[in-house]
């Protein structure tokens, strides 16, 4: 075992889904904790942090925490009034998120812990707590090295690449893949043939920033919330179909694709469905990229 | 003054948007610039007033409604005139770019035509002597 894991601890979009038809994937909203020694980085702030909190105060060793967010929807930040080590004067966590100054991080970190949305507010955090200025290098925090891109999803969003040990992991919770080609296909018929070849150009550009994202990631951890009848109704929700997920795996030659966000309504046999399904497509395309529905609890050594 | 041409920004790195914006305009008597990133932009506009920015929201270096936020902070870009062209094209962004003052919010992929009638309209330009 390395001295760096990665470990799930809710993997749900939208709200948590705590019912017992849908515990064997999990049903708290997204956080992800990358351990690299003593550094703790953990990405977006959904119900899964406040058992991830709970166990952090049961240790001693660490005292010290990067948050990164991607953006501030609820089931992405939800947990935080009930993050624990947040309220414990010993701990110091820093947060970095959308926002052009430390103080609208600041202000998105804090708005829902308000009346009359809830009880106590930020202030009351006893943490040392700092909201850190965007950078343009990115981040070095300890052996983890952060860099960070916006994508497709509604407001300032992040998708955030993340290197440890020689290896790359690309945490994109919340993309809409291949949005543009879709919405062309979808209003061909008004265009003329110079401005369906600019279209043209248009996805390539777009799809072609999309991979230097996720370009030969080791692990790709991305939004695949919907099944293929569920997206036609949700076009432009902010959401992947996991089709186009694992199609634009394949096309950035990423090694292990994690699916995420799975969305609430969906129980445990209908994951298991989407498992099988992303193995037929890989299949067929005679792709070697090795895909898992990414589960509450999983844990991979880096 | 009358002679002086409407001066109108592209903020978008994307050379087919490029293409798109100069094919729309090439009839009207403007002067198109193109700039590639917020950082280019921010700093073309320390000392420029262009008639029209037209900007998009996937930058390389920062999303192009941030850079706005930042660019209203500037006095003499408070009422600077600003319309979205982006493949963006979801409700937070449209109530993001209406508070900051956006004319217009155009989502990707839109008619030539389009881009002309809007240059037209917040631009008031004409069509070059030997396009008419």
């Amino acid at each position: 075992m390395s001295n760096a894991q990665l470990r799930f601890w809710g993997v749900r979009g939208s709200y948590a889904a705590p019912f017992s038809s849908h515990l064997g994937v999990g049903g708290n909203t997204s956080c992800v904790e990358i351990r690299a020694g003593d550094h703790l980085l953990i990405c977006d702030a959904g119900t899964g942090i406040i058992p991830l909190g709970n166990e952090l105060m049961q240790q001693d060793k660490i005292r010290e925490m990067f948050v990164i967010l991607t953006h501030y929807h609820w089931d992405h930040v939800c947990g935080l009034p009930f993050f624990v080590p947040a309220f414990s004067p010993d701990w110091k966590i820093s947060f970095f998120g959308p926002g052009d100054s430390p103080t609208s991080i600041e202000e998105n970190v804090s708005s829902q812990m308000q009346a009359p949305y809830f009880p106590v507010g930020t202030e009351t955090w006893l943490a040392e707590i700092n909201y850190l200025v965007q950078q343009s290098g990115g981040f070095q925090y300890g052996p983890i090295k952060i860099d960070f891109s916006n994508v497709h999803h509604p407001g300032i969003t992040f998708g955030y690449r993340i290197q440890v040990n020689d290896k790359t992991i690309v945490y994109a919770s919340d993309n809409e893949c291949m949005f543009i080609e879709k919405s062309v296909k979808h209003r061909s018929d008004e265009f003329n043939e110079e401005e369906l070849a600019l279209f043209e150009e248009m996805i390539h550009e777009e799809h072609q920033s999309e991979l230097n994202l996720f370009k030969d990631a080791d692990i790709l951890i991305h939004d695949a919330q919907y099944t293929p009848d569920d997206y036609e109704k949700k076009r432009g929700w902010g959401h992947s179909c996991y089709v186009d997920t694992i199609n634009t795996a394949i096309n950035a030659n990423v090694k292990e694709l994690y699916l995420f966000h799975h969305d609430p309504n969906y129980d445990d046999a209908a994951m298991e469905a989407i498992q099988k399904h992303s193995n037929e497509i890989i299949k067929e395309k005679g792709s070697s990229l090795v895909c898992h529905i990414a589960k509450e609890g999983m844990t991979i050594d880096l | 003054m009358g002679n002086t041409k409407p001066t109108v920004i592209g903020v978008d790195n994307s050379p087919s948007m490029k293409k798109l914006l100069e094919r729309s305009t090439e009839n009207l008597d403007i002067d198109l610039t193109m700039l590639a990133s917020a950082e280019e932009a921010l700093s073309y506009l320390q000392s420029n007033t262009p008639n029209l920015i037209i900007l998009s929201i996937i930058l390389p270096d920062k999303d192009g409604l941030s850079l706005l936020k930042e660019l209203r902070q500037i006095p003499v870009h408070q009422k600077t005139q600003v319309i979205i062209v982006s493949s963006k094209d979801y409700n937070q962004d449209r109530m993001i770019a209406k508070d900051l003052g956006v004319l217009e919010f155009i989502a990707k992929p839109m008619s030539m035509q389009t881009i002309t009638d809007v240059v037209v309209k917040y631009t008031q330009a004409s069509l070059k002597s030997d396009s008419k």
